[in-house]
Order: C-alpha cells, then sequence, then structure tokens
C-alpha cells in the first residue's frame, strides 16, 4: 500500500512540475496559433471559401466557444493507469491541447453508471465516487479547468482563459429515490439531473414522486435533462417545471429513428418551453458523416427554434462519432459547416454557448424565486407513490 | 456560600458542554418522517423526546455533536442514502433555528459559537456501513459536514468488528487501516465507541491523529463491551485523544448490565429476539421488568466512570456523550439534556477542580478536533486521496 501512495505523491509532483514548466509556453503558442492561421488563407488560398469557412469558424469560436453538454472523460479516465490531460492522451477524446483546438469552453461532465460494475446495485455510491474523482481532476489541471456552479462561474472560467466544468448530468438513480440524497449531490456540485431510468420516470409518465422530484429540481437549482425519458415524462416534466429543461444528448427523431432521439413535436414543445436539445457527435444517435449532425442541427433548429439547440460531443462515452468529427479539437470543422450553410452568426453563438448560458441562469432564477416559497420537500416516494 | 450546583452553572456558563453523541435525527425520523414542524424543538418536547432547545440551554450544552446515525442492518446504497437524509435534517434543524444552533465544521467555528453564545452543531455518521466501503463516499461525508465516523455500530462490516458481534477480521482489515489513514487526511476524527477491543487498538496503531470515543466508558468500572478497557485509555495521551463517557444504564451500572442480560435471555428462552419489540415480546418483557425492578444508575454511576477514566487516561483526554435520544433509559438526575450541571456538581463535590472541569466539558473536545484538521493539512500535502476499494486491500 504505501508503495501505490508513494507513486501517486510523485505523479502529481511531476505533473505540475510539468505543468509550471509549460504554463507560459502554453499560452503563447495559442496565440500564435490563431494568428498564424489568420494569415494564412490569404498567402495560399487553394479552396477559398471552406478555408474561409474555418477560419471565421476558428475566430467566432474565440467569441463564443462550445459549451458541450455531454462529455464523459471522468469515467473514461478511471479505467486508464496513468493520463496526462495537460499534453495530450491519446487514450481518450478529450485533452487540453484538443478542448483548445476546438474552441472548447465548458464542459459537462456525465457521471455515468458503468454496465457490468457494481455501479448498477450501487448507483448512490457510484455517483458520489464519481463526483469525488471528477472533483479531483479538475483540480489536478488548476491551468486548464475551472469548477463551475453556475453561469456566472462558467463565464468567469472563461474570463481567466480556462474552460468550465459543471457536474452532470447524472442518471436518476444516483438519487436513491431520496429527496434528501438530491440536496446531497447538488451541495456536493451536481447539476444536471436525467429523469429516466427509474421508477418515478417511466414509459407511463412521472408518478407524484417524480413531479416532487421536478420540483426539488427547480428549487435547488438543478438542470432537467431528458434524454432517454419516455414521450409521456418529457411532456409531463414540461408541464411541471418552473424552469426549462435540456435533452443533454439527443438527436431529431425525424432523421435518426435511435430510441433516445426526439420526435418533433417535443422538440417545438421544448422550445416553446424554452429548452435545449444538445445534439450528439454520434454516429450511432446522428449520422456516420459530419454532415449528419449538421443536419440534425438545422432541424432542430428549424423546428425547435435558434433558441434550443445546442452541441453535445458524447465524447469519451464509447460513442461512435461521425468522420471527421473524432475528438473535442473538430468543432471548428463542424461550426465551419454550418457557416457554409449559411447560419447566421447570431443562431452560432446560441448554438455554442448562448443557450446552455440561458438555460443554467434561468434554471438559477427559477431556484432563486422557489427558495422563499418552499421549504425543502420532506416527500417519500412510499408516501406518494403506493 | 454557593451550591456545587450552583458552581458547576457558573463553570458551564464559561465552559459548556461539547456532547459526543445526541440522536435526534434519527427519533425525528422515526417519530415523525424528518417532519421537524411536528417536533418543533423550540417548545418543550419533553413528552417525545430528550432534546429541544431550552432543556440544551438549561444544560450548559455549548457544542453538540448530532449523531447522522443510521441502522446497521442498512447496507450500500440505502445505509449512504439513509444517512444522506441524516445530514440533510440537521442541516435543516440548523437553518430553522439559527438563533440557537450555528453549524460548525471546525475548532474555529466551535469557539465562535460559544463566543456568540449559540450552540455549535457539529455531525458524526456512527458505523462504517454509511460509507459503503467507498472512501469517496467518506470524503463526501465530510464535504457535507460529517466531522467523525464511528468505524462500525452493533454489528461487524467488512474492514471492522464490533464490541457488540462476534470477532470477525479481528480489529481493522488492512481496508480497515486504509479508511483509518484516509479519514485522517480528510481531517474527519475517528471514533471508536462501538467497536471492539481489537479495533480500538489498531486503530489506535494506524491513527496519525487524535482519536474519539464519542459516548463510551470505563471497562474497569462496569465490565460491558461497549466500555474502553484500561490498557486502550492509557494509550490517550500518547494519541491525543478523548473518551467521552456515555450515561446509557446498561453500559455503566453492573447491576443493569446484569439485568438486561437476564431480560435478553428471557425473551430469547421464549423465543424472540431479544431487540423484538413487538406486542407480544413486550408484554413478555414488561411480565419480567415487574417481577425484576430495573436497577437504576444515577448521577454517581457516571461520576465514578469519570474518576476512573481521569486517573488512567488523564484529565487531558475525558469528555461527555450522553447518548440523548439514542437510548430509553438514562440515569436518575440525567434524564434529559438539561441534566449535565447534575453531573458537574457532582464531580466538584468529588474535589475536581475548575480547571479539570473546563477541559472535561469543552477545552479536551474542540483541542481534539483542531488537532484532527492540522493533521489533514499535513497529510493532504502528502498525498491525494485514497480511492482503494475493498477488493484490492481485503480481496
Amino acid at each position: 500500500m504505501r508503495v501505490t501512495v508513494n507513486v501517486t505523491a510523485d505523479t502529481v509532483d511531476a505533473r505540475s512540475f510539468a505543468m509550471a514548466d509549460l504554463q507560459d509556453e502554453l499560452t503563447a503558442t495559442a496565440e500564435m496559433g490563431e494568428l498564424a492561421e489568420l494569415s494564412s488563407p490569404t498567402e495560399e488560398t487553394p479552396e477559398p471559401s471552406a478555408d474561409d469557412a474555418l477560419t471565421r469558424a476558428r475566430a467566432f469560436l474565440t467569441t463564443h466557444p462550445v459549451a458541450d453538454g455531454y462529455c464523459g472523460l471522468p469515467a473514461t479516465l478511471r479505467t486508464l493507469p496513468w493520463y496526462d490531460l495537460e499534453l495530450g492522451d491519446s487514450s481518450v477524446d478529450t485533452d487540453l491541447p484538443r478542448l483548445r483546438d476546438g474552441g472548447v469552453g465548458a464542459l459537462l461532465w456525465t457521471l455515468r453508471l458503468l454496465p457490468g460494475t457494481a455501479h448498477a446495485e450501487h448507483p448512490v455510491t457510484a455517483v458520489l465516487e464519481q463526483l469525488d474523482f471528477a472533483q479531483h481532476v479538475v483540480a489536478q489541471y488548476p491551468e486548464g479547468l475551472r469548477p463551475a456552479l453556475s453561469a456566472s462561474e462558467a463565464c468567469d472560467a472563461r474570463a481567466y482563459g480556462r474552460i468550465a466544468v459543471l457536474m452532470g448530468p447524472a442518471p436518476a438513480a444516483a438519487i436513491g429515490e431520496s429527496l434528501a440524497t438530491l440536496r446531497a449531490l447538488h451541495t456536493l456540485g451536481l447539476r444536471v439531473l436525467t429523469l429516466s431510468g427509474t421508477c418515478w420516470a417511466t414509459e407511463a409518465g412521472l408518478t407524484r414522486f417524480g413531479e416532487e422530484v421536478v420540483r426539488e429540481i427547480n428549487r435547488l437549482g438543478v438542470l432537467a435533462d431528458l434524454t432517454g425519458a419516455s414521450v409521456p415524462t418529457a411532456r409531463r416534466v414540461l408541464a411541471v417545471t418552473k424552469a426549462p429543461v435540456i435533452l443533454a444528448h439527443s438527436g431529431a427523431h425525424a432523421l435518426n429513428s435511435h430510441p433516445d432521439n426526439v420526435p418533433d413535436d417535443l422538440l417545438a414543445a421544448l422550445g416553446a418551453a424554452g429548452g435545449v436539445c444538445l445534439v450528439p457527435c454520434s454516429a450511432e444517435r446522428t449520422g456516420p458523416e459530419l454532415g449528419d449532425v449538421a443536419d440534425h442541427l438545422g432541424h432542430v433548429r428549424r423546428v425547435a427554434g435558434p433558441g434550443s439547440v445546442g452541441l453535445c460531443g458524447a465524447y469519451d462515452t464509447g460513442a461512435v462519432h461521425p468522420d471527421g468529427l473524432a475528438d473535442v479539437s473538430r468543432y471548428p470543422y463542424l461550426i465551419a459547416e454550418l457557416v457554409e450553410r449559411g447560419w447566421p452568426e447570431s443562431d452560432l453563438a446560441q448554438l455554442t454557448w448562448g443557450n446552455v448560458q440561458r438555460v443554467l441562469r434561468e434554471t438559477e432564477f427559477a431556484a432563486r424565486a422557489a427558495a422563499p416559497r418552499r421549504e425543502p420537500s420532506t416527500a417519500r416516494i412510499e408516501r406518494l407513490d403506493t | 456560600m454557593t451550591t456545587s450546583l450552583e458552581r458547576a452553572r457558573a463553570i458551564l456558563a464559561d465552559f459548556p458542554v461539547v456532547d459526543g453523541h445526541n440522536d435526534l435525527p434519527w427519533a425525528l425520523r422515526e417519530q415523525v418522517a424528518y417532519d421537524i414542524d411536528a417536533r418543533d424543538i423550540a417548545v418543550d418536547q419533553s413528552a417525545h423526546l430528550h432534546t429541544d432547545l431550552a432543556r440544551l440551554r438549561a444544560g450548559g450544552v455549548g457544542a453538540q455533536f448530532w449523531s447522522v446515525y443510521v441502522r446497521s442492518d442498512m447496507a450500500g446504497d440505502v445505509a449512504v442514502s439513509a444517512t444522506l437524509e441524516q445530514i440533510d435534517c440537521v442541516q435543516q434543524l440548523i437553518e430553522r433555528y439559527p438563533a440557537d444552533l450555528r453549524r460548525a465544521l471546525t475548532a474555529a467555528d466551535m469557539e465562535a459559537a460559544r463566543t456568540e453564545g449559540r450552540i455549535a452543531s457539529l455531525m458524526g455518521a456512527e458505523g462504517g456501513h454509511s460509507i459503503d466501503n467507498s472512501l469517496a463516499t467518506l470524503r463526501a461525508l465530510h464535504t457535507l459536514g460529517v466531522r467523525y465516523m464511528t468505524l462500525t455500530h452493533n454489528d461487524n462490516i467488512a474492514w471492522a468488528d464490533s464490541a457488540t458481534d462476534e470477532p470477525g477480521v479481528g480489529g481493522l482489515s488492512p481496508f480497515g487501516h486504509e479508511v483509518v489513514r484516509e479519514m485522517n487526511r480528510a481531517g474527519m476524527l475517528v471514533d471508536l465507541s462501538h467497536v471492539a477491543a481489537t479495533t480500538m487498538r489498531a486503530a489506535l496503531d494506524t491513527s496519525v491523529a487524535p482519536v474519539i470515543f464519542s459516548h463510551s466508558s470505563s471497562r474497569a468500572v462496569c465490565d460491558h463491551p461497549r466500555n474502553i478497557p484500561d490498557d486502550v485509555l492509557e494509550r490517550l495521551p500518547a494519541n491525543g485523544g478523548v473518551a467521552m463517557a456515555t450515561f446509557v444504564p446498561k453500559f455503566v451500572l453492573q447491576a443493569a448490565v446484569d439485568w438486561t442480560a437476564a431480560a435478553d435471555d428471557n425473551l430469547r428462552a421464549h423465543g424472540f429476539h431479544h431487540l423484538d419489540t413487538s406486542a407480544e415480546a413486550m408484554k413478555l418483557h414488561g411480565a419480567f421488568e415487574e417481577a425484576h425492578p430495573r436497577p437504576v444508575a444515577t448521577v454517581s454511576t457516571v461520576a465514578d466512570h469519570l474518576d476512573h477514566m481521569r486517573e488512567v487516561a488523564g484529565v487531558d483526554h475525558i469528555g461527555i456523550g450522553g447518548d440523548y435520544d439514542g437510548t430509553a433509559f438514562l440515569p436518575d438526575g440525567l434524564g434529559d439534556v438539561s441534566g449535565y450541571p447534575n453531573l458537574i456538581a457532582e464531580l466538584v463535590d468529588r474535589g475536581w477542580s475548575d480547571t479539570d472541569l473546563a477541559k472535561l466539558t469543552w477545552q479536551n473536545a474542540v483541542r481534539v478536533l483542531g488537532a484532527a484538521e492540522d493533521v489533514a493539512r499535513d497529510e493532504q500535502a502528502r498525498r491525494g486521496p485514497s480511492n482503494a476499494t475493498l477488493d484490492q486491500l481485503d480481496g
């Protein structure tokens, strides 16, 4: 045991040493890189329109970075004997050099339960462990990552040139059918909860306890994620909630019939309720090409509205990614595609950063409004759902 | 001429009681499912509880470790979630009674509460089953404000032996030692009440921070496994820890220990579990009590323990942990949380000095929490969080 402890201590030292060395250089490289790209098209211009679009996309992302709604990095790192996010790590799709390349400004880190492990029987403990580990990882890279508990803190992270990390979504099972456990998770930093895969949010819709969960997450300021929720559940949540909801990684069912993708009528309802659908870079849910993701984004924008579409990479979740979107560094190519398809900058700004910021803020407002009106709920599932 | 009770109250005004263990949260769970409106402790609750604010004040309580106990037949997520509910309950109480209770996470918070005249409210978990064999969950409890964890409750767990169970791993397993190290690193006090003497010794071997006994008395005075043997008390000066004497008659009074054993035997002889509270079992027990009156402990019984513990561990290593609302019967004169002055008056009569009494009631417990914080700072500078698992270490 003592050996393990020593190794850990040494590696931490080595890493902070390396970071200290690289800190200035990294900043300098990033700035020079941007300048180089700005000047290159005028010199070479082999494919003017494509290069223009990519250049524009990169420039655009420096002011409107991507808020990626679904990143599975912590669970993946947990399985690795060693990782280095600062210098880059080929065993993951998400590391600091590529996040910077990709123009990413905020990440939602999903705390998913790993199938085939003890997680299924211990979802509460499993999510507490993932929260603990995820926060430890963020703390290991203070030059690159910064924990954020609110929309404002995500903006602060940007102002400091860091990538904001918010905790969630976590699966509904994480609350152990207990509102006090939900409050504990909120205190520990959880900000998004997925309302599916539980006995209180089923094919038939929300139970009374499920409705109480929605009211309690509204009171706390935790975002509701409807990914994987049945249509009756989603509709009931939209009826009960005082804050906007998100679909953390869903495409359009009209274009791809994956069970987690959303039908148009629900997308329209989501849009009307001010929610956001975060379209994944997932071959399974969207399609095998970068253009497929762009198609889904266009469809969601058309049906739900430009204020209700966002991005999620689904990187490091085991998903297969479309060609051209292999890792987090590829967002500029996706944005370039949208530029070529004629998305106005105002819509792009909402897509990459604005919409996620807005739902976070509105969730916080709703919580502040609820706080003086509602006591913490002591409702128990066995009393509401018998 | 001031009476010893007046002197006791004067001492408590300056150095109020830090009580190591109070089960009010569990009582609120059992009685009213955490509907704290239904048991408003701002008004008299003597019909239902040992504890309310007026009696805490009358008792000279300045700091309370509220137990976030959950039953030891709970395991896995059920135990973790129930513990989080207990923590939530304490949080609600602190928010509801801000003029009387103050959330306290550190020794400095305790001192601030004393200065403000509020009751420092700390939390202690009672049993390793509350962390579901997960060191990350242990850290989560610490983040949520839990400042001690009793390693076991009445039953053995996978990595530690209980005082009231058969020998299992023989004290602490390798993972159990890692739990102690991680508690040191987190700044959570290791509580050795309820654990087997083998576990006490093993934890003292490993812990680099002072330990506590949140509610345990002396085994030399009353031979019950829940009490502390002298060889362990003798190790407290080197460790810096504190043993907080409890009031529970069936642990502190030999006649009550024997009576309880006979009553349990009686239940078992008639085919009931000794903790059965069904109507038939209670009727049988009632008849037994009719025939054999329950022995009554007194303030003096508890004072005998404190005298012995002071002798063996030293005056810097003793404290008080009543176990109110966690036990049905209490000594005469210590029937609820307003009773502490009677105990202090008894010690005054036995010649304890003001200095000794200040250590007993306040200073020792505060010092121990502060020392745990210092150790945590050192340990955190030295190593990262441990994610060792039971399977890895105990395989």
